[in-house]
């Protein structure tokens, strides 16, 4: 066990680490030269190995402090707690570089031989995420004891977390001092990823995400938090209307007697009728009449914009293997109205599906608490914000479809991002950097990545 | 018709099985030369059936996996004709374009209803850039990872495998730049449609764990640059994973609440 490895070498470690703070490196001589192999351990300078032993220490003690804590969902101080220890985490950092910028430890933790050690627990880590279903509650107890469902919020991935930001920080001082242009392009992918990791993990904790239900006509200044407990907000929302634009609706053939949509080669059988004539498997569809809003008085349907209405088709189908003939109405049916099937013959029937939403949208007048007030249409991808809050369309009653007089939206609030996007662009410089400079030399990309 | 990808497809993989049987059997420039045009003529011709699809569905075709599949055929046969022009070596491009017809024989097996619907969260300028830049990045680490599977079995020694590494190292860079910019717009589409710039959806997840794969590739090779059978071997283990991250993912039992899976 590595680990166990690690506490037998402690005082190794305490002698390599502190041993160099009083003598200069250049009274060890067999630093610079020792072979990597021969190397004792813990002996400087420190190699993959020692990277290795630290990483999998850090990782089996995080999951002994998750069983110890009996599988706790760790949750980050917020504001103003998170600010000052990201302060002080910073002024350590760079007075600690600063002072000891000769120390074979600095050095090292400045150096590929930690950082790939690192990179690749943190890879683990990830996997495990990919692997194991996240923020679920499992069945498996191991899975829960260690946090595997919600890796994210447990002391491991926090610990390899600082870790990694250590690293990339110690590294960045070092490419910047003395400062040179040639290191650009370093600078943008470490630093920029150093922002990324520093105020996703400190920020977090202070980001507010609500969902409010808004009712046509209706004013609303409560919304549910991600554990459901109501809050009041700053701002008030009034849902002046509510819209969906649909697609055309899809026909597509069933099986009598299975109900299920036929297929070929494992895809669904299905157009989109859009068309006045065209073919769907063995039949060849034309279209008479295509209403979008209708409903029907005595087997036919009328066009109406009545509450409740829903598509309907007249069409003409011939089987294109006997070429026998069938006419009739179709409908996609709606939360009041029955959907209408067209049986062809005695194996299949033709149906219209629920058209699906092109977009959605609500119009909304919203009031904030110094009395502001401003009306906007939100729709998906195309968020609101005002004071801070950006508000999004998140959804509507799917039930009742375009009726739908209930309109979800999302308000978010994360004072970081300012933060964390100047790390994004700096990293897509740097990325473009990589992209224009970048050409390796003897495998080395020396002053871009 | 319009829509007739079989014609397409096989036409395209004609010009593109002549350019490979040229390339590999004629030392003539001449012969090399009408392997290179027969090549890009394959090419053009899936282009002329993108846009026309693209056109005909009223939508970017980049919805489906097949879809991606398509655009990887295209990007992946014009990176490797353009490694084979830079570095000179024939079996590039005979890789690169063995690698595309199988991506578009499979294509051929599975044919696509092509969908007109495209659903509100896609449909953002976001769109286009972010599929765009994967899959380039995809096609460019997917001829890196040719090379590494090629040393995997010829076993190069010596001088002979400095060249291809160094190839695939350039390959590298520009996959991985490309890479992080796909990634990174992502992150920025999914703060305006989700609210959120990353979420770890089971996609984000394993697109995170393939950048970090092609970042140890570049990390090795900076500090071990010796070590040339070791990195070949990260780099093959990195395409794997870019794999599951690309197809792999629609059908892990943890991503099944993915809201980012490709539509079939």
């Amino acid at each position: 066990m590595p680990d166990l490895n690690c506490l037998k070498d402690l005082s190794e470690v305490t002698h390599q680490i502190f041993y160099p703070l009083f003598v200069s490196s250049r009274t060890n001589p067999h630093s610079a030269m020792s072979n990597e192999s021969s190397r004792k351990t813990w002996k400087n300078p420190w190699s993959y190995r020692e990277g290795a032993i630290i990483t999998v220490a850090m990782i089996v003690l995080g999951f002994a402090m998750q069983i110890v804590s009996s599988g706790t969902v760790l949750r980050l101080a917020g504001f103003p707690w998170n600010l000052i220890s990201g302060i002080v985490f910073l002024g350590l950092l760079v007075t600690v570089f600063f002072f000891l910028k000769k120390h074979p430890l600095i050095k090292w933790l400045g150096s590929v031989k930690a950082a790939l050690p690192a990179i690749l627990g943190f890879t683990f880590l990830v996997l495990l995420m990919g692997f194991v279903k996240q923020d679920e509650q499992s069945k498996n107890s191991m899975v829960q004891l260690l946090g595997l469902n919600h890796l994210v919020k447990t002391w491991p991935f926090i610990l390899i977390n600082v870790y990694l930001l250590i690293l990339i920080g110690i590294v960045t001082l070092k490419r910047l001092t003395p400062f040179n242009l040639k290191n650009a392009g370093f600078f943008l992918n470490h630093f920029g990823l150093f922002l990324v990791l520093f105020s996703t993990a400190l920020g977090s904790s202070d980001i507010r995400n609500l969902n409010m239900d808004c009712y046509e006509n209706q004013t609303e200044s409560h919304a549910t938090d991600e554990n459901g407990i109501l809050t009041e907000l700053p701002l008030t929302i009034k849902l002046l209307n509510f819209e969906i634009e649909d697609f055309r609706p899809k026909v597509a053939i069933i099986d009598n007697k299975t109900g299920e949509i036929v297929t070929d080669n494992g895809h669904q059988i299905f157009q989109l009728l859009d068309r006045d004539a065209f073919d769907l498997s063995n039949y060849h569809l034309e279209v008479d009449t295509f209403f979008a809003l209708s409903e029907p008085v005595d087997q036919k349907y009328f066009e109406t914009t009545a509450i409740g209405s829903a598509p309907s088709a007249k069409v003409k189908v011939t089987n294109l293997m006997d070429k026998s003939l069938t006419s009739g109405w179709i409908c996609s049916g709606s939360f009041n109205l029955n959907p209408e099937a067209l049986r062809l013959d005695e194996n299949h029937s033709l149906i219209l599906l629920p058209a699906e939403p092109k977009k959605f949208s609500s119009e909304v007048s919203i009031m904030t608490s110094n009395g502001k007030s401003q009306t906007a249409v939100i729709e998906v991808n195309r968020p609101f914000k005002i004071d801070g809050w950006t508000i999004y369309q998140l959804g509507y009653n799917t039930e009742m479809g375009r009726w739908s007089d209930r309109s979800v939206l999302q308000l978010v609030r994360d004072p970081w991002l300012p933060v964390v996007y100047s790390g994004i662009f700096l990293m897509m410089a740097g990325a473009i950097f990589l992209f224009v400079f970048g050409k390796p030399k003897n495998g080395g990309v020396e002053n871009v990545a | 018709m319009w829509l007739n990808f079989p014609v397409f497809a096989s036409f395209a993989i004609l010009l593109w099985l002549g350019a490979t049987g040229l390339f590999l059997s004629s030392a003539s420039k001449m012969l090399n030369r009408l392997a290179g045009g027969l090549s890009v003529l394959g090419t053009a011709v899936l282009l002329v059936f993108v846009v026309q699809l693209w056109m005909a569905i009223d939508r970017p075709p980049m919805r489906t996996l097949g879809e991606t599949r398509l655009w990887y055929a295209i990007f992946l046969s014009g990176i490797g004709l353009a490694a084979y022009y830079r570095w000179k070596y024939k079996w590039v491009v005979c890789y690169s374009l063995t690698l595309a017809m199988m991506f578009l024989s499979f294509n051929l097996n599975h044919p696509e209803t092509y969908d007109k619907t495209l659903m509100p969260a896609l449909q953002s300028p976001w769109f286009v850039p972010h599929v765009i830049v994967y899959i380039f990045a995809y096609a460019l680490l997917g001829a890196s990872s040719l090379i590494a599977i090629r040393n995997l079995f010829v076993k190069p020694s010596g001088k002979t495998i400095n060249a291809p590494v160094h190839m695939a190292d350039n390959l590298v860079y520009l996959g991985f730049s490309f890479l992080t910019l796909g990634l990174l717009f992502g992150a920025l589409w999914a703060k305006e449609a989700w609210g959120h710039y990353w979420t770890w959806d089971p996609k984000e997840t394993w697109a995170f764990i393939t950048w970090m794969f092609y970042l140890v590739y570049i990390h090795y090779r900076f500090r071990n640059p010796a070590e040339h059978n070791k990195a070949m071997m990260v780099l093959a283990v990195a395409f794997v994973v870019l794999l599951i991250c690309w197809f792999g993912v629609n059908y892990l039992p943890s991503a099944q609440n993915s809201v980012h899976i490709y539509s079939e």
